[in-house]
């Protein structure tokens, strides 16, 4: 049972609070705002994403997400499943940025009364009740412009000739009595790669993840089924509830009656064999001396079918000891933080068979702590983007639409990028 | 002139006006704007408290609804606002539905302090609980359940009587959900409670099940007897329930599986019979078709049957294997509580050789958020003990990124260090190693131990961890060598055999170390096995004797002991360590530090006794306890006495025996420190469970029931069949899934189960409608819709709609169902057209295009 919740501000303020089940007096939040100082007190590098997620205070289990600089704090009394109060939570922020666009604390100010509403709809006495966006937007309904401007107008009548929307579908996910001018639905396949590569460039760990992002604009109560030239070469898939897990298993086809607008349809994993399938090589050389250290990185392309790299940025943390650094490089530009220490170069695009972007340069070591300085290891993230490519080659076949009478257009976008892709030196 | 000037002058008058016209309706504009923005409810001053009480008596709703949304934004602001009740309370039957829902936001909160006025919105609720609204009965209901005063309860007890038979599926979930809160209000309601759980459990929508599900584990978790003639349905309904619904669905199946079947989990197999089962079974795909999956394992079971006579009631019951079955899509479910929870079930209820399908999925889980991957990292530490084989392929997924929090980093190398196997600890360690370059000492440091640890897992790759931890010490990061040097003393101690080769070297790279713990730990384990090493031990204690003076305290003492137990060792006959011994003693003697200088004489006492002990020893501590009484901080005085006694009593006669067993005494064999893994004891809760990540017991935590020793009667859950759910609650529209398959597996498994023959009849369960589905998924989906809006318009004859259910259920003939529906469809039309789209249009879920189209065919 979920009990209560409050939204906390970056500072630990409460923007609002929310009781489903007993009131849960807010000295608690002074009291887990002291345990969040005190974990980060205990050391220079611990920041607010090491503070444990579940706290104990002699009461309660101080159960808290940290997203976008806010905390979701939900005291619980009794034995639950943290998952579900972690998912639970994760939902909350999730529903809020499809209402509103983004999350933060200004726009939960801005829209507190419809947050409140959708709090209350979302649980009921501790249980989840209306999750699903579609089914939630026919109960509290989302700000839109048109709503904006009808309340501006002619905000005296508005007030009490809405309509109570009883359509309540029996989908929870879906609708009723959706109505579009142009029917169109809109699939992107985002792969993303997650590596960590070592100092010679030999893949320590390889894997890609791939979803489909889904923009349904469909008039009706359309059931779908997509099929793929190549579903064999996707494994592991998860999928949105309207998805239909027998169909898959068995023949491999989506079938599925859709949600109205975004939603995540299905994501799968993708295995790669060898360091062969890994677009981007990136060769780092860093020779630390007691003082400093001289590097320098090259990045060049690999087997991306002749497309173009784009948005190509690396970041080099550097030792906290690090004081001065100086660089040039032959493409991009770079920056040096020297709070946070860390190299950040922006490389931008980088165009098959032009020259490969070079980084070079050498950085110093302050006084102290120079000796670990020397010792420590150095990780090099990297960031890009690759249009109109599929590093698994998954190919959507045919869209079949049953149950309704028009022809759908559809759209088809491919995209691959780098997830959490780390390069050792 | 004159008039010109006049002109100008209004002109310019005019001109004023105009412009402070636009300004105003800018301005007017502006405001109107900016009200939409709700953040200026939040700055509300004590002036503005008797505006609110205006907006609450106006006349307009559009005031109603400012004095409300000031109202909720000081609740959420946590000031206390109950004084305005009256005036709220007033406006609970608005006519505009916003200020009514945040009305009810209002009473909620407020009812229990103010009771008697809560009452008053008492009479309101009730007349909404007819509305002709789904929504508004359901929210009427929700609101009256919320309010806590307990003088109510016989009104919330009448109101969820009547919403259990709603013809709407959300006004039952409601209902369910109500029950729970009624229940807390007054627990001498709850024999009537049961009685409306019982009901519900009847009920037929995906919808509403897992809300009853929930009522049913928070009024009467231990009624599992409703439960019997529910349990094949709620299985096959597994699937198409909502998210939150699987998860209670599966804590409750998990319960009541553990007291209706007989342990299948069977022996703890050991990780090599496990592997080669599942290489076995991944010939078939894994997802491929679960037909050959459930026959290859009924297959697997009789042999296995046959190879070991133990593991005879291996077999599993066919009930306890089709919930097994069922659950097993939900893995792929985007919910990670979904996820975790069939991973529970498998835990907890399947035979031992199926967990392998739950790793892959759980694995996935480590993409999502920090704090999910929090709890799956507990979960996967707590299934590894006991299971390492179902994640030890996936070893790369458990490396650490530099990014990664503090507390995932140690949950990751427990992990790693757990499913260490010959074939993939090449790879671990190599990844180990690299960890130790971090700048985060405290990283490094478990980094070693955890090197330690997977060496002592796998004897055979002990060798080379420690030929990596050797390397190790050697580094120029003392924390690092200090580390791995008391890494290795661990393993040596667990490893004696491979004692002397290693030490040897650590005693060439003894000039190298420096940090002093770690020579401190070279000099311990040299002494501990210098029978061993009769040439090196003793130039050990040369050099160290040499560099006596630059050790630290720890350092001091272990070659204090060193020498003790050298001369130990060889007696009294070697005179060149006596020698060295005596002259370390003398050293220590005049130490600075009083441990060091107390060790010395203990030992001298201990090795030499009388011989000479008596004229060093005797006369000596008392000098040395006055010498030490100066330089000595007060708190200490009580140690420094009880040595002082222990002196004593050493001198005592007892003191020859003493020095007869100097051997026993310092070389005994000392036991090898047992390492605790940080996460021991996790595997003892129930996976999933807020224990389980705290690893200690949290309140309201309730174990697993031990497995029944005497199979309970498996026909109490044949008696499904007879039960037919009232027609109200048949719409079994499902989520537009599977129910269809449902339907049919229901019908093939039904047979299966009356003949009972055994886990044979498993396959049946499936009810293969071949490549025909497509086509029929569409037609029932829309035939059921019918069935549904039939229901709702032929409100007074229920029972006539629940034949009518059960017949166009049971018949597959494709023309009887056409006639029916011709006929609901006609009868349907006529009552729309009385009824002016009123009640019954709202149930249905197909417009009626749908209609149209199925009319069509």
């Amino acid at each position: 049972m979920i009990e209560s919740l409050f939204v906390l501000s970056s500072t630990g303020k409460v923007i609002i609070e929310k009781h489903w089940h007993e009131l849960i007096p807010r000295r608690i939040v002074d009291y887990f705002n002291e345990q969040v100082s005190k974990a980060m007190a205990a050391g220079e590098d611990v920041t607010r994403e090491d503070v444990l997620p579940i706290i104990s205070s002699p009461k309660y289990q101080l159960v808290n997400i940290y997203r976008d600089g806010l905390t979701y704090l939900s005291p619980v009394t009794k034995e639950v499943d943290p998952m579900m109060v972690f998912e639970f939570l994760h939902r909350i922020h999730d529903i809020i940025q499809e209402y509103f666009g983004s999350v933060s604390e200004t726009i939960i100010k801005e829209n507190f009364v419809t947050v409140y509403q959708l709090l209350e709809e979302m649980m009921d006495d501790g249980f989840p009740l209306t999750t699903e966006p579609n089914a939630l937007k026919e109960i509290v309904p989302a700000p839109t412009m048109l709503n904006k401007v009808i309340n501006t107008m002619g905000a005296t009548t508005s007030v009490s000739t809405r309509k109570m929307p009883h359509g309540m579908s029996n989908l929870p996910w879906r609708k009723a009595g959706v109505k579009y001018n142009s029917n169109e639905i809109f699939f992107d396949i985002i792969e993303e790669i997650d590596a960590i590569v070592d100092s010679t460039g030999k893949a320590v760990s390889c894997e890609a993840h791939g979803t489909i992002q889904t923009n349904s604009r469909l008039s009706g109560m359309p059931d779908l089924t997509l099929t793929f030239v190549n579903p064999r070469l996707v494994d592991d898939c998860s999928f949105h509830p309207s998805v239909r897990f027998n169909k898959w298993d068995s023949d491999k086809v989506l079938s599925f009656v859709p949600p109205d607008g975004q939603f995540r349809l299905m994501s799968y994993r993708v295995n790669l064999s060898s360091q062969q399938n890994l677009p981007v090589q990136v060769k780092p050389s860093i020779n630390v001396g007691a003082n400093g250290a001289k590097f320098d990185i090259t990045v060049s392309l690999r087997n991306t079918d002749g497309k173009a790299l784009e948005n190509v940025v690396l970041t080099l943390p550097l030792h906290k000891s690090t004081t001065t650094l100086t660089a040039q490089c032959n493409v991009g530009q770079y920056m040096f933080d020297p709070v946070g220490k860390v190299l950040r170069w922006d490389i931008g695009k980088i165009v098959p068979r032009e020259r490969a972007p070079v980084i070079s340069g050498s950085f110093g070591f302050g006084a102290a702590g120079s000796d670990a300085a020397a010792n420590a290891g150095y990780n090099i993230g990297v960031e890009f983007l690759i249009n109109s490519h599929s590093l698994s080659g998954l190919k959507v076949d045919v869209l079949k639409l049953f149950n309704e009478s028009y022809k759908p257009y559809k759209g088809v976008r491919t995209m691959t990028k780098a997830g959490r892709y780390q390069v050792r030196a | 002139m004159y008039n010109v000037d006049a002109y100008l002058k209004s002109l310019t008058s005019n001109a004023v006006k105009l412009s402070k016209k636009v300004q105003d309706g800018i301005a007017e504009n502006t405001r109107d704007f900016r009200f939409e923005n709700q953040a200026h409810f939040l700055d509300t001053n004590e002036a503005k408290m008797s505006e609110i009480r205006n907006n609450l008596d106006s006349k307009y709703e559009k005031e109603k609804l400012d004095g409300m949304k000031r109202l909720i934004a000081m609740i959420s602001k946590g000031r206390d606002v109950s004084e305005f009740f009256p005036d709220v309370v007033k406006n609970v039957a608005s006519t505009s539905l916003e200020v009514r829902k945040l009305v009810y936001i209002y009473i909620l909160r407020y009812a229990e302090q103010e009771q008697d006025l809560a009452l008053l919105s008492i009479n309101t609720f009730q007349k909404d609980l007819s509305d002709k609204n789904q929504l508004i009965r359901a929210m009427a209901l929700r609101v009256m359940s919320g309010i806590r005063v307990p003088v109510i309860s016989p009104i919330v007890m009448l109101g969820i009587k009547k919403c259990v038979t709603d013809l709407s599926p959300y006004v039952r979930k409601i209902a369910a959900h109500a029950i729970p809160k009624c229940y807390q209000l007054d627990p001498a309601q709850k024999d009537a409670l049961v009685d409306i759980i019982t009901t519900l459990l009847g009920d037929n929508s995906t919808f509403t099940i897992g809300s009853v599900l929930m009522a049913f584990n928070q009024v009467c978790p231990d009624r599992l007897d409703l439960i019997h003639p529910q349990y094949r349905k709620l299985c096959r309904m597994l699937v198409d329930m909502d998210e939150w619904g699987q998860t209670t669905a599966i804590d409750l199946l998990l319960r009541y599986s553990r007291t209706q079947f007989l342990n299948p989990i069977g022996k703890t197999t050991t990780a090599k019979t496990a592997r080669a089962k599942k290489e076995k079974s991944n010939v078939k795909s894994f997802y491929s078709d679960d037909d050959s999956d459930v026959s290859h394992h009924s297959s697997e079971s009789g042999s296995e049957s046959s190879d070991d006579e133990d593991d005879g009631n291996n077999s599993v019951d066919p009930d306890l294997a089709y919930l097994i079955k069922c659950a097993l899509p939900l893995l792929q479910s985007r919910n990670s509580q979904v996820v975790l929870s069939v991973a529970k079930l498998y835990m907890h209820l399947a035979p031992a050789e199926e967990s392998y399908k739950i790793g892959r999925p759980l694995v996935r889980l480590l993409r999502s958020h920090r704090e999910l991957q929090f709890v799956v990292l507990n979960n996967i530490v707590a299934i590894a003990s006991q299971r390492p084989y179902v994640f030890d392929q996936f070893y790369q997924h458990f490396f650490i990124r530099s990014t990664d929090p503090g507390f995932i980093r140690n949950l990751k190398l427990d992990i790693l260090t757990m499913i260490a196997t010959e074939s993939n600890i090449t790879f671990i360690l190599r990844e180990l190693q690299e960890y130790v370059k971090s700048s985060n000492k405290a990283f490094v440091t478990q980094a070693i131990e955890a090197i330690g640890r997977c060496a002592s897992n796998i004897p055979e790759m002990a060798e080379s961890c420690l030929g990596g931890l050797l390397k190790l010490a050697h580094s120029k990061s003392d924390s690092v060598a200090a580390e791995s040097v008391t890494a290795i003393r661990r393993l040596l101690q667990q490893r004696p055999a491979d004692s002397v080769v290693m030490i040897m070297q650590l005693t060439k790279a003894l000039d190298d170390i420096t940090e002093s713990s770690a020579r401190a730990n070279v000099y311990w384990l040299v002494g501990q096995n210098c029978a061993q090493l009769p040439t090196i031990a003793p130039d050990v204690l040369r050099k160290a004797a040499k560099s006596f003076c630059s050790e630290s305290e720890s350092g001091k003492l272990q070659i204090l002991t060193l020498g003790g137990k050298l001369v130990a060792q060889e007696g009294v006959s070697s005179k060149t360590i006596h020698l060295l011994f005596q002259y370390v003693l003398n050293m220590a003697r005049y130490d600075l530090d009083y441990n060091v200088r107390d060790r010395a004489r203990f030992l001298r006492a201990l090795v030499y006794g009388q011989q000479q002990g008596g004229a060093a020893g005797s006369g000596d501590p008392e000098l040395d306890a006055h010498e030490n009484g100066s330089d000595m901080e007060h708190g200490l005085h009580d140690a420094e006495h009880e040595d002082e006694d222990t002196g004593g009593f050493e001198q005592s006669e007892k003191e020859l025996n003493l020095s007869k067993h100097v051997k026993e005494i310092l070389l005994s064999e000392k036991l090898a420190p047992v390492q605790e893994k940080p996460s021991h004891g996790r595997e003892q809760f129930t996976v999933g469970s807020m224990s389980l990540v705290l690893n200690r017991v949290v309140a309201g935590y309730e174990p697993l029931r031990d497995w029944p020793t005497v199979q309970p009667d498996p026909s109490v859950r044949r008696l499904a069949a007879t039960m037919e759910a009232p027609g109200y609650m048949n719409d079994r529209t499902g989520f537009g899934s599977d129910s269809v398959y449902a339907k049919s597996r229901q019908q093939g498994g039904g047979s299966g189960f009356g003949s009972g023959s055994g886990v044979g009849s498993g396959s049946r369960y499936d009810g293969q409608a071949g490549p025909a589905r497509g086509a029929q998924t569409l037609d029932k989906f829309l035939e059921s819709s019918e069935d549904e809006s039939d229901d709702s318009s032929d409100e007074s004859d229920t029972s006539e709609s629940s034949e009518e259910g059960e017949t166009s259920e049971e018949t597959e003939d494709d023309d009887e169902d056409d006639d029916e529906e011709a006929e609901e469809e006609s009868s349907e039309e006529e009552e729309e057209e009385e009824e002016e789209a009123s009640s019954s249009e709202e149930e249905a879920i197909l417009p009626k295009t749908s209609r149209r189209a199925n009319g069509r065919r």
